[in-house]
Formats: structure tokens, sequence, C-alpha cells
């Protein structure tokens, strides 16, 4: 009889590796330890003595945390010791067939090294002075902070939205955060917008943590709420697409927000994405409608001067959107917080394959993490017509009118379907960018004409349109978002409605018009109205081996 | 040279890139297939590609260098080769007739070409780094040009319009040090490139800024030589820092030639860092006074800056410093300003870009914020600063019924940019020192307090029932759930693990030894699976959900858990219970997010309703 566990305990206990002698990093207090680890590359860190924190998350004494296809900073309060050593090497069919090599750091680290020089005390003070205005708040009726945050791509927003989620949920609050980039899946795929109320700790290994699961895990899930944005960057299509799906997004935080003491108290954390941190005309006009949607109250921005000129000048000290704001003189309060020095930028290349693991993780688990947190989950294939499902397309075209079939020279070999490089930060540009080469810092104003646009845009078609069959080849090896809309929904429902989870296509019979599923649950897949992910995230290719 | 078979290929291409006149990708991956197949014509067909792009008007430069970019990543060699030569002159030239939008795209492409091809072995850029680097090198020049030369052109217009304004009390100096400096400078108007530097007060900025450039490139190598030599690393950070000021402000001739001299410095290179203080005509100042005179306060910013070490110290101080800003003393503005129209603009579009520079820098405070808020500022936070962890952790926790509450304190920090600069680490304390009770699996704390104990214990129960069903859970295949619907999500409440004892009713498989340990006392209850179909297809009349079979041990049999026939039907036991006791109010349809036990999303209940029926999922039970 086989008893239960024994695999598990002699996989994690008996493990003789021997790859490399694993190195000591002793930090001092105040002192970070920045890491960047390939795909198909893992390290192991055990926290030795001392206290450590990865973006705010506590490690546990002696437990081996382990990483792959990552880029952190492990940080230091007090000081600490760590112990560094190369994991096994996983193979992960890497879609490009590129061999990624160990690095020559410290356990194979691709780069690694200590700096004693980071903006932490900056963000913890940030995180503090949150916690002040929710004292303040608590007891007089008034919601908590609303903190979007904003910069460049690459600055550290993600981070420190994880940093200052982590310290809220340490000192027992119940921080909602809100994903708006659609480039990174916060506990979802990419091409989502999510919202999600934190309590319990988050995934040291893991980024934010994991969606529920039919099973247990060791890390206790989240459970988020997931909006299909199936375009790169929010500016494509003008916004037309991304504004009314944020103010759905909104609506449900709010009224979260109402009903949910905890989080009522605690407020909420808003991340964006790179773009709307560009500072131009469009992207102004985002934000902008984020901070109306959301009735923002602090504005954080990270990393960019020009931006943070630009906010202190629009919102600085200006009445909060909430309707309480009158009866409480609520304010909004722009404040510049310091980039990280170990922000690093990550090249398209590891950000697709940071994309792909999240969707790979979607269906399939995280076996590449360590034994005692690795959990692989077992979708299922089903074969069907493709003329029984429901599914809309997005007929927007990227940040220009035609540009489907647009050049983009970054962004190459990658296939027959338009796919944008990158990170999306640099990638969309609206047209109506003024003639100004290089406009020096603190001279951009705002477009004046910003409600023309708004207005213009706000009840015009929705862009979805039915995909009827003949099946589309290029469906293969995308992914279509399962609404919890009904299949006789009206476009306008099937874009606001939220998604109920992912499948994958991995194969299209154009002949007899089946198309092949990867389905997370095994059983029939729900007959509800779907939204073809065809522009974003990028196709993965050999999902299904 | 080219044969007659040349000839005609290049005139055919010719043809096809004159159709060209959009971003459109067909045409574009058609040109370069023609060109891919062609490659024994390369040097024909670059030829022909460099007079095109060479001749056609300025809207069609874009498309036709994306053709180029495209052969040299899909088709690499020959074509690399032969473009490449001419390359510097192809780019230069269309770069400077397109408008700026298109540049911003040339950029991009420019920096595609600095790396290797996506997804290519070959780790080798696109075109050789001197290619790109006489490009890059060319545009930074004309760059640094333009915001000279824009920068002059705005002086007049600057010092106009400011005056009016002037929330803070360091303007008033400004007239006096910073545009006058500028009015003997550079009256002329054109930077003058050919002047050598140092002979003359005023300094040549468009070769400063290159000279700046150039030391940065080099620094940059060296960090990536050394990574680990603090002092390789110091030197790029306080370049970058210098770089990032000198494009922001506007330096007076003394400042200038302060640069000029420490990058002279900086380019003999020394084993160390180059001297710590720099040549200055103000000394730099390690701990700085409050800052009562303003008008030295940007020198000693720009001094300390190019000496690595006092950065952080400039930092803190600075932020300390900043708040005893004199009160605007409007009238002395107005006096060195007579000829401001009162009317000009309003105060926010006028503002000077280097007040506001030094605004976002943190230098100076938002331009609107409250008073009070600045204010604010000094009082609580000089009350303890530098207090050393170590010292607070030394005394024993006590555990007294509340926990230690150095939260207080953070109820009087300001939320403002200069604010957060200040450090409070004792704040720290709230994080961790305050929560000394410390999780071993998960890092997780709690305080010492009898209530954060149980809490703990809670806790580490969980981590135990977790880690059985982890066990369990290996055995059988687990699945992502799906996500919830809206309803679902804003009625969901996080529960905690050590919330105590939850209602851990239900929750199929998952929650077994939950329930199991709950209900040992009475003997569960339990039939065996029937055979037949039908039956087995046949849901609980109650709750109108399907039996779960599952596999006993002990009875070596499948059987349905929680199950009792009455009268011939079968019901849920726990269904049946509720029904005829009239016990606890019917269960509240409140979904829960079961962070605590997380095998289960919501309302998933009795059974797994939505696997296939009749299905057997092999579960231990504890019998």
């Amino acid at each position: 009889m086989s008893l239960p566990g024994l695999e598990l305990t002699q996989a994690a206990e008996d493990r003789p590796h021997a790859v490399a002698p694993p190195s000591q990093i002793a930090l001092n207090p105040g002192a970070e330890w920045r890491f960047e680890v390939e795909f198909g590359h893992t390290i192991k860190v055990k926290l030795l003595n001392g206290t450590a924190e990865l973006f705010g998350t506590e490690l546990a004494e002696s437990q081996t945390y382990t990483f792959s296809g990552s880029k952190g900073a492990i940080y230091t309060w007090h000081g600490c010791e760590l112990e560094v050593s190369a994991g096994e090497t996983v193979t992960t069919t890497t879609v490009d067939g590129s061999t990624s090599a160990a690095g020559h750091g410290a356990g194979g680290c691709q780069s690694e090294y200590t700096s004693t020089d980071t903006p932490m005390m900056e963000y913890a003070n940030m995180h503090f002075a949150l916690e002040s205005i929710r004292e303040e708040s608590q007891g007089s009726g008034k919601d908590g902070p609303r903190v979007l945050l904003l910069g460049p791509s690459n600055a550290g927003k993600t981070s420190l939205a994880k940093i200052l989620t982590s310290y809220a949920t340490k000192l027992g609050g119940q921080p909602l955060v809100v994903n708006l980039d659609p480039a990174e899946g916060m506990l979802s795929v990419p091409g989502t917008l999510t919202a999600t109320t934190f309590r319990t700790m988050l995934d040291v290994e893991n980024g934010w943590g994991s969606s529920p699961l039919s099973g247990p895990s060791p890390v206790p899930v989240k459970l988020p709420l997931v909006y299909s944005y199936p375009l790169p960057s929010p500016l494509d299509a003008e916004g037309s697409v991304y504004r009314p799906v944020v103010s759905r997004l909104a609506l449900q935080v709010t009224e979260r927000m109402a009903k949910d003491e905890e989080v009522q108290k605690t407020g909420i954390i808003v991340d964006t994405p790179g773009v709307l941190g560009s500072g131009n005309p469009g992207s102004l006009e985002l934000i902008n409608h984020i901070v109306t949607e959301f009735a923002i109250t602090n504005i954080v921005v990270l990393g960019s001067e020009r931006l943070y000129h630009d906010m202190v000048k629009q919102y600085d000290n200006k009445p909060s959107s909430s309707a309480a704001a009158v009866a409480f003189d609520e304010r909004v309060s722009v404040v510049k917080l310091s980039k990280s020095g170990g922000c690093v930028d990550r090249d398209a290349a590891f950000l697709k394959k940071t994309r792909e693991s999240q969707i790979r993780s979607y269906f399939f688990g995280n076996s590449a993490l360590s034994t005692t947190s690795a959990i692989t989950l077992s979708p299922s294939t089903i074969q069907l017509d493709f003329a029984s499902l429901t599914v809309y397309n997005y007929t927007v075209v990227s940040t220009e009118d035609e540009d489907e079939d647009d050049y983009d020279p970054s962004n190459l070999n990658m296939g027959d379907s338009f796919l944008p490089g990158g990170g999306g930060d640099d990638y969309s540009e609206p047209k109506q960018e003024s003639d100004r080469a290089t406009p020096l810092p603190g001279i951009v104003g705002l477009s004046s004409n910003q409600t023309n646009h708004t207005n213009s845009s706000s009840f015009s078609n929705v862009p979805l349109k039915r995909v009827l069959p003949p099946v589309p080849t290029a469906l293969e090896n995308t992914l279509i978002a399962i609404t919890h809309a009904p299949t006789t929904a009206s476009p306008a429902d099937v874009r606001d409605a939220s998604v109920k989870g992912f499948l994958y296509v991995a194969n299209v019979d154009a002949e007899k018009g089946k198309i092949m599923l990867l389905s997370p649950i095994r059983g029939t897949i729900p007959a509800q109205a779907m939204i073809w992910a065809k522009r974003w995230p990028d196709e993965v290719v050999g999902l299904v081996g | 040279m080219a044969d007659y078979a040349s000839d005609e290929v290049a005139e055919d291409y010719k043809c096809s890139l004159e159709d060209l006149i959009s971003n459109d990708r067909f045409q574009i991956s058609n040109l370069t297939v023609i060109a891919k197949e062609n490659t024994e014509h390369a040097e024909a067909i670059s030829k022909v590609l460099e007079n095109h792009i060479a001749k056609t008007p300025p809207q069609s430069k874009l498309p036709a260098l994306y053709v180029v970019d495209s052969i040299v990543k899909n088709v690499g060699t020959p074509y690399t080769l032969f473009l490449g030569r001419k390359m510097y002159t192809t780019f230069m030239n269309a770069y400077t007739l397109v408008d700026s939008q298109t540049r911003r795209k040339l950029d991009e492409m420019l920096k595609t070409w600095k790396e290797p091809v996506p997804g290519s072995l070959d780790s080798r850029p696109v075109f050789s780094p001197q290619i790109t680097r006489d490009i890059e090198t060319a545009l930074i020049k004309a760059r640094t040009k333009y915001l000279d030369s824009e920068r002059l052109r705005r002086q007049p217009e600057i010092s106009r319009g400011r005056g009016s304004v002037t929330p803070t009390g360091w303007q008033q100096t400004h007239p006096q040090s910073m545009s006058r400096a500028n009015h003997y400078g550079n009256h002329g108007g054109i930077p003058k490139t050919s002047t050598p530097p140092g002979n003359r007060s005023d300094v040549d900025m468009a070769a400063l800024h290159q000279d700046l450039e150039r030391l940065i490139v080099a620094a940059r190598a060296e960090f990536g030589n050394h990574p680990f030599n603090p002092t390789s690393q110091q030197r790029l950070k306080s370049l970058l820092d210098l770089q990032g000021i000198m494009q922001r402000q506007q330096l007076n001739p003394e400042e200038q030639k302060l640069v000029r001299d420490q990058l002279a410095s900086f380019k003999f290179p020394q084993p160390t860092v180059a001297p710590a203080v720099a040549p200055a005509p103000n000394p730099p100042m390690p701990a700085p006074a409050p800052v009562s005179t303003p008008p030295v306060q940007s020198n000693p910013a720009l001094s300390s800056l190019l000496n690595p070490e006092t950065i952080a110290e400039l930092l803190k101080a600075t932020a300390v410093n900043q708040k005893p800003t004199p009160p605007p003393q409007i009238p002395n503005v107005l006096s060195h300003m007579p000829q401001i129209p009162p009317t000009t603009s309003t105060p926010q579009s006028a503002e000077n870009p280097l007040i506001a520079a030094l605004r976002m820098r943190g230098l100076l405070p938002p331009a609107s914020a409250p008073p009070m808020m600045n204010s604010g500022a000094s009082a609580p936070a000089g009350g303890l600063p530098f207090l050393i962890p170590g010292q607070l952790r030394s005394t024993p926790p006590v555990p007294t019924p509340q926990a230690p509450t150095p939260v207080n304190v953070s109820s009087t920090i300001p939320m403002n940019t200069s604010s957060m600069k200040i450090p409070r680490v004792a704040l720290i304390v709230s994080l961790y020192e305050a929560k000394s009770n410390r999780c071993g699996t998960c890092g997780r704390r709690f305080s010492t307090t009898e209530e954060g104990r149980e809490q703990k214990a809670r806790h580490l129960d969980w981590h135990f029932k977790t880690n059985q069903r982890m066990v369990d859970a290996s055995q059988r295949a687990q699945t992502r759930s799906w996500y919830v619907d809206e309803g679902d999500w804003i009625q969901s409440r996080e529960v905690d693990d050590h919330q105590g004892p939850t209602d851990s009713e239900g929750n199929a498989e998952g929650a077994a030894g939950a329930e199991d340990a709950s209900k040992q006392g009475p003997p569960k209850q339990w039939i065996r699976a029937p055979n037949d179909a039908m039956l087995r297809n046949t849901p609980c009349p109650i709750c109108q959900e399907k039996f779960e079979s599952t596999w006993s041990e002990e009875v070596q049999d499948w059987i349905w858990q929680d199950a009792v026939t009455v009268n011939g039907r079968v019901y849920h036991a726990s269904c049946y219970d509720e029904v005829t006791k009239d016990g606890p109010a019917p269960r509240s349809f409140t979904p829960q997010a079961r962070t605590g036990t997380p095998d289960s999303v919501l309302g998933k209940r009795k059974a797994e309703g939505i696997e296939s029926p009749g299905q057997k999922v092999r579960i231990k039970t504890e019998h």
C-alpha cells in the first residue's frame, strides 16, 4: 500500500545536490541583495539568520525559497545572512529553442550584487504615511486611502505595490489591489485587468500568489476578479476599450469597498502600465479617467519627474472625486518616490518568457518551484466544433488606424499575427503627439481638449465582433477568455463581463471546423460568451506537448 | 560589379520600393523575402535601398528604413555588410528630414540594432557597434545643441514670466545669480561649439554634454567589467546624476566651469575615484547648516554631486533642511522685476522650469502644498531619528495585553515628497519587533500577546492541515478553479487562517481533515455508493447536488460520505439534519473566499458539481 506523502517527503528531504557550493551572502542593515535568474535555471535562497524580505514579504528562517526566471531583491532592515545555491536546471522546452545558460553569479544567477543604496526607507515612509491616513479615517466613516502608482516601465511600480500590500497586511489590513497593466497579469494571465483583496501573505517565490485551485495550496490562494483586455497597451484604440473596462472594474471595486469594512479601512492600491507614465496626452487622459473612477486620493509617481510635475499641477490638493470628498474635505496628494537603482530593464525576450510562464502556470501550475510549494495542475484537452462557441474578437487595431499590418522593428520573428514588442512601454504613441521634439521637463501641458475625447468615445460602437465560422487558423496558440456573460449578451455586455477562465487553442482543424482546446477544468466548456485574445497576450507555441 | 541580372533585380526592387509609401507589414516582409532570395545581388539591392531612402520624400523614409531593418535582421549577412557601409549617412540624412514622431521610431529602431536579433542564436548585435555608436554620438550631439538653443531661446521669457509667482523665498535670488550669468555668459544666443573650453569664463555646454556622455559610456563599460567595485559603481551613479542635473537645470558660469573641471579630472582615469573634494569655488558642505542664505542652495547640490561619497548625506540633508524655507518676499522680487505685466499668467503655467526641476527633485516643496503640511514635516520626525533597531530588540518583550504600539508615531507622518525622504527607522519596529512571534514555516509574524499566541496556534494548525491535504492532493489531479463572477467577488470576504474555526462545512474532499476533526464525536454517516447508474445520478433532494463517490480503505468499497437513506431516498446527512432539526439557521450563502482552506472557491459544498457524473475520485478518508 502506498503511504501517503512518502514521495513528497523523500523528494523534499534527501536531495543530494552537489552542483556548486552554496555561497553565503551577509547583508548589513539596510542593504539589499539583487539577483537575476534566467528562465530555465533555478536558484535556492535560504535565510540563515536575521530578517529579510522580498518586496515587503518576509522570508522565514531556514526555509528554502526557489526562484526561476525572476529579477528580484532581498532587503534587510536588521541585517541577515543568506545562503544561495544553484537549483536543478528545469527542462522546460523554451519555445524559441534558446538555451539559457547559468550565469556566473552566486548560485548561477545571471547577475547578482549587494547594494546599500535603496529607496526602501522612502517606501516604508509611504506605507506609514498611508497607515496614518488609515488611522485618521477610521471611525470617521471616511474610506481608506486610494493609491495610484504611476511611472514609466521598469520603474518598480509593481514591486512598490507589493511592498505596500505586504506591509499593510502585516499590520492587519486588507488592501484591495488593482492591476491595470494588461502586459502583466496579476494572479491571472497577461491581457487582463484584475482586482484582488489581500489579507494573507504574498507568495515569496511566485509574485502575488495563486488564484484558487481545486486542492490545497501551501500559500493561501487569493481571489481575483478578472476582466479581459486582450490588447497590449491601454492606448490601443485610443483607450476606447480600456476606459469602459476600467470603469466596470472600478464600479465593482467601489461596491466591494462599500460593503467590506476591512477593505474600506485599508483602501485601494492601483498598479498601472508604464505607458501611462510616458506623459503624452492620451495617457494623461487615461490617468484622469482612473483617478476619477477610483476616486484616487494619493498619487505616487516613481522615476519620472516630468510626470510628477504634471500630476502635481493637475491633481495636488484638489478634492478627490469620491462622493464623500466634500463632507470630509478629502484632497488628492501627489508624492514622488525615488526609483530603485535595482530596477533593471526587462528586455522583450524576458518579458515574453514571463508572459509565457504566467500562461503556463495558469494551466499547469508551478512545477518549477521548490517541492514544498510546487503544484502541478492537470488541465484537460477537448475537441469541439468551433461553431458551437460564441467567440468575440476586438476589431480595433493597435495604436494607429490601420497598423495591424505594420512593421515593427522591435518585434521580429514572432509569427504571423501582429504582436507588439517589448514591455508595452514605449511601444505606442498616440497620434496627437505634437511635433515638438524632446520637450524640456516641466513644460508639457495637458491638452485642453480632454473632454472632447471622453465624449466622443464614450458610447460609440463597441468594437467587438463575433467570430463566425470558418474557424480562423490564427486561433492556434492563442487564448480565449470565457466571460460570465451569456452567449446572447450584447457586445457591450461581453466587453464589460468579468472572466471565468481561459482556454488555450492547441490546434485548429480548418477543414473540419474543429478546434482542440486546453481547459483548466475537466468537463464541458461553459456555454458563455468568449473573447478571443487574438493580439494579446502573444501566442504561446507548444503549450500542449 | 553588378552584372546584367543584378541590374534587372535592382530595377525590380526599386519599383517595388517606390510603391512602399506606408508602414505596411506585408509589403515590407515581401521586400524582405525578395532580398533573401536574391542574396547574390545583395550589393545591388543594398545600393537601391540606400538611394531610395536618400531620395524618397520624408514620409516614406521610415517604411524604407523598416525594410532595411527587416532585411538585416531576417537575412543578415551579406546585407549587414553592404548596408552597414553607408548606414551612417543613410540614417542621419533620413533622421534630419523626418518629424519628431518618426525620429522617435528611428531611435527605437536604432536601439534594436545594438542588440542581437531576438530569438537568434547569434549574440552579436544587428549592426556592428562601430556603426551604431557613430550614429548615436551624432544624435546626442545634435540633441544637445537643440536643447541649448532651446534653452537660450526660452531664457528671456522665463526670467520675465517668473517673478509674479514665486511661492517660495528661493526665487528672489534667482534673478541675480542665474539670469545675470546667462546674460553675460551666452549673449550671442548661439552655442559656441568652436570655443576651446577653458579659455573663457563661459563653458561650451554642447561639448560638456558630449564629454559627459562619453564618460558615462566609459563608466558603464567599467562598471560592466567590475560590477562589484564600489568605486566604479559610485562613479557611474554620480556621472548619471550630474547628467540629470545638467539636462534639467541651467548652470551659471561658475557651475559650468566647475563641472568642466571635474569632468576633466575624470578624463584621466585613475585607479581610485577622482578627488573626493571637487575643485569648487564653494566648498562642499558635508553637513549643511540650516539653509539661511538661499543663494547657495543650488551650488552645494551640484558640487556635492560630483563627490560620490556625499550624495547620500546631501539627500538627507536637503530633505531635512528644506523645510525652513524663508517666507516669500514678493515685494523684493517685484522690485527686481519692475517690467512684469501683472496679468502675465497663472502661477502654474508660468513656472520656471528650473524651479520645477528642483521641485521634482524634491529640493523644493510642491507648489501648491498647503503650508501646514510643510510645517508638520519637521515636528514629530525629529523626535526619533536613527534609532538603532538592535537596541530596541534587546529590551525583552513584555507580554502586556496591548501590543507595543509604535504605530502611533505614524499618525503624524505627512504625505508629501520631502517627508518621504526622512529616515524613520524606528517605525520599522511595528513591522518586525512589535510582532516577534514568528511562524517558522512561512515567516508570518504574530504578537506575543495571549491573542497573538492563539492566532499563531491556529495558524500552525492551518499549516499542518494544509500539509496533510497537500499529501492527499498529490495523489489526484488538481485543477485551477474558475474565477468568480462580480456578485460573488463583491460578497466574498477574505478569511484568514488564524481566525479560528470558520464554518468549514462542505468542501467536498479538501476539508475532510477539518471536518473530521470537528465531527469526531458522532460516527460519520455514509452509505455504500449504489451500483445502479440511475440511483447514482439522483441528486440529494434538498440541495439538488449529486453525491460523490469516495473510496474507503476500511470498507474496501466506494462510499458516499455524509449520506443517509431515509424512506428509500438518499439525502446528504447534513442537509437532512438541517432541515429536520430546525437547528442552526440555514447556512448563510455568503460565499467565502477560502484563503484559509484554499481547496474550494465558492459555493462548492457537497460535491464537485462540475465533475461529470459517476466519475470516481479516489480519496483517502479516515475510517
